[in-house]
């Protein structure tokens, strides 16, 4: 089985895509010639040329506008949102076009659209540049979200993302770029709604997306050589959930920690916790831990950055809070 | 200013009590020295004096156990503010906590969401005590809940070792590995026909105590005492006794060990791993079945009293024994004990040790019994008693040197002057 980088498996299902179905092609800021600002789409204009690999306007609401209304017309675009943070401009189009079309319409429309996006802290980019934003948009019906992990994931999931006749936001992080794995040889689609079950364990549950899968395997790790058993689950689809298996793994452990890169306050992972207290109540034996961001913009000092974002060892602390103890 | 009233250490080792029942309702005077309410410790139930003088302002704990440190009530002027949000000692298990003045323990600055809220609502976050006690609401898992629920355990029973005393799902399982029996019992008894006694602190150390002293390497000596002229001089004894009370065999018996012991100070000690510690008194132990379950209340400098001071002493602590009136002084400080199952017709019986002491003396009834005298079989007044000794303390020939005295002051009065 080949390795893969994120950066490069992302690369491979576009171009993987874009050989086999003349309707897929790409838009955004510099994807061109420039591959894109985290060099993701670096070459696919040589393969596929500009018509299909299309430099826009610095306008992410024209981006997302154009990538609906091409969608509408039978095409399946993949647009790119250089930073998530700038989702905010191209909001009107997200949330009251592409997400409401095939409801409004009866069915008559539909809206393959894939809207590709990526952010995150970890390497000083600012307030304005690493925001994890992804609940604001499972917030809003009509809409699909994805915030795959690792390389495999995000191959087969933006495959599936592409051929899905509905909106998919598909988050990625600028970390996880350089990150590697091995993957199918050939290009096995990912369908939304299925958690991966990193790790297993028996004492703590830990639910975590993007980067936070990562630290949380960190972690777990540690808490092993204490003497904690730590299941690590990744619900890759936010929208749909894959609430059975959270609710399953927490079943068995009873104690859950959920984790993400945004804020705390009010980020998805409260809702994973009304899941978990709502379907699982009778089966947990400790309250369930929350570990995200503290609620203040990102600074750009890496101290301050490191303070604000969660680590390893704030889910290692987690778990332990979780099992009683004092993580010491 | 408001006067917190703490929960005192009453003796030595205490490091908790079980609040029974207050004498002072909120709102009620109280004047200094005043019984304000009753305790349970491991060794008695005593009244607790107030040791401030204004108004009940606040019954912090209503009942049930509490470390020692804890405040359990507040005392102040009448309409004055009360507000206990001097934090509770939270590590109250620990013994050396319990000496700390209750200062607030720092928080993880992570568990500020809610959690403090609730902590403090409740203002006795003690995980030591046992869940009854929190007023009327038992912090539980989820879990555990069920748990206790489908298995029919009583949570109220349990002691919560999740953060903040709460009672998790490992604690459930825990008492029901410890109650077997009751949980597995089949079924030719009617369930409703077992009673369960719920453990009282008393019985608790009873059960602490007497466990402990199985784990001590002992080794028990035995041997007949004719009892003619201890019975006689009992008699005597009771004829001159007046308007104290009247010298029993025991209380004869311990006087006759009291100058044993001084005699034989190895047996007169206690055992501690930092070394033996031997008594220049002694104060001898007397077992006493109580009502509650078994006392052993101490006469103190049993050595330089009269067998009749003796008598009235012992009157009385056995007295307030039976009328659970003890004090903690009452129990503390022996240095040898003796139990005496002689009126119950007991020919010979084996105590357990009760530690540190040394040594304990089981006596049985004086009984005529064939001996041989001079040749002949005859008719004796006989005694058997049984001396447990811990063998890290005492030797056996230690043991056998005292009984050997023992039974010539009891043979011979004269010889313990």
């Amino acid at each position: 089985m080949p390795e893969l980088t994120y950066r490069e498996a992302v690369r491979d299902a576009l171009a993987t895509a874009m050989r086999d179905d003349a309707d897929v092609f790409l838009m955004g800021e510099d994807i061109a010639e420039m591959g894109g600002s985290m060099g993701v789409t670096h070459g696919l204009v040589d393969e596929f040329g500009p018509e299909r690999v299309r430099n826009t306007p610095i306008s992410e609401m024209a981006i997302v506008g154009a990538g609906i209304g091409a969608a509408m017309q039978g095409m399946r675009p993949v647009v790119e949102i250089m930073y998530e943070d700038f989702l905010t401009l191209s909001t009107e189009q997200i949330v009251n076009q592409a997400a409401k079309h095939r409801y409004m319409s009866g069915g008559q429309l539909k809206v393959p659209l894939t809207i590709r996006t990526q952010g995150g802290a970890g390497w000083s980019p600012g307030a304005q540049h690493a925001q994890q934003l992804e609940a604001w948009f499972v917030h809003i019906p009509g809409l699909k979200v994805v915030f795959p992990s690792t390389p495999s994931d995000v191959r087969g999931m933006l495959w599936s993302a592409i051929y899905d006749d509905n909106p998919v936001i598909v988050f990625e992080h600028r970390l996880l770029y350089p990150v590697k794995e091995e993957v199918p040889e050939k290009l096995e689609p990912i369908p939304f709604g299925k958690a991966r079950t990193h790790r297993e364990g028996e004492d703590v549950t830990v639910i975590a997306t993007g980067p936070m899968v990562h630290r949380s395997l960190e972690a777990a790790e540690e808490a092993e050589r204490n003497g904690i058993s730590v299941e690590v689950i990744d619900p890759r689809s936010l929208q749909p959930l894959d609430e059975d298996a959270i609710v399953e793994s927490v079943k068995k452990t009873n104690r859950a920690v959920v984790t993400h890169e945004a804020i705390t306050r009010m980020g998805f992972g409260a809702e994973v916790a009304s899941v978990i207290q709502y379907q699982a109540f009778d089966w947990l034996d400790a309250p369930i831990e929350r570990v995200g961001a503290k609620f203040a913009p990102l600074a750009f000092a890496p101290v301050m950055e490191q303070f604000l974002v969660p680590g390893p060892e704030d889910v290692l602390q987690g778990i332990y809070r979780t099992v009683g103890r004092n993580g010491d | 200013m408001a006067t917190e009233i703490k929960l005192p250490r009453l003796g030595q080792g205490m490091e908790s009590g079980t609040i029974v029942k207050w004498l002072k309702n909120e709102g009620e005077p109280v004047k200094k020295g005043e019984p304000l309410y009753e305790l349970d410790t491991d060794k008695v139930t005593q009244e607790v004096e107030s040791d401030a003088s204004g108004v009940l302002l606040k019954i912090a704990v209503q009942e049930g156990e509490v470390p020692v440190g804890q405040t359990v009530a507040v005392i102040g002027e009448q309409g004055e503010e009360v507000s206990l949000s001097v934090e509770q000692p939270t590590d109250g298990g620990a013994p050396a906590s319990a000496e700390k003045p209750a200062e607030a323990p720092e928080r993880e600055p992570e568990r500020e969401r809610g959690r403090e809220a609730s902590a403090r609502a409740e203002a006795d976050a003690s995980d030591t005590k046992p869940q009854a006690a929190t007023d009327g609401r038992i912090k539980a898992s989820p879990l555990a809940r069920r748990i206790a629920r489908e298995r029919g355990i009583d949570l109220a029973q349990l002691r919560g070792t999740g953060p903040e005393g709460r009672i998790v799902a490992e604690d459930v399982e825990r008492a029901e590995a410890a109650a077997p029996a009751a949980e597995a019992a089949p079924a030719p008894v009617a369930a409703g026909e077992v009673e369960v006694l719920p453990l009282t602190s008393i019985r608790k150390t009873i059960a602490r105590r007497l466990t402990e002293a199985w784990t001590v390497p002992v080794f028990q000596l035995t041997i007949d005492v004719d009892m003619e002229r201890a019975v006689a001089l009992r008699e005597q004894l009771v004829a001159r006794a007046g308007d104290g009370a009247k010298p029993t065999l025991s209380d004869v018996l311990t006087k006759v060990c009291a100058s044993a012991l001084m005699r034989h100070r190895a047996l007169n000690a206690h055992f501690s791993e930092e070394g033996i510690q031997r008594f220049p008194t002694a104060n001898v132990g007397i077992a006493v079945a109580a009502p509650q379950g078994l006392v052993v209340p101490v006469i103190k400098n049993a050595e330089s009293l009269t067998i009749q001071q003796i008598a009235n002493a012992r009157a009385d602590v056995v007295g307030r024994a039976r009328d659970n009136k003890l004090r903690t002084e009452d129990l503390s400080g022996g240095t040898f004990t003796i139990s005496n199952l002689g009126m119950f017709g007991v020919q010979q019986f084996v105590a357990v040790l009760n530690p540190p002491q040394a040594a304990i003396l089981a006596i049985g009834s004086v009984e005529e019994r064939p001996a041989v005298r001079d040749g002949e079989i005859v008719p004796r007044p006989l005694m058997t008693v049984t001396l447990t000794c811990d063998h890290r303390t005492v030797d056996g020939a230690d043991g056998a040197r005292f009984l050997e005295d023992v039974k010539a002051f009891l043979e011979e009065p004269g010889l313990a002057l």
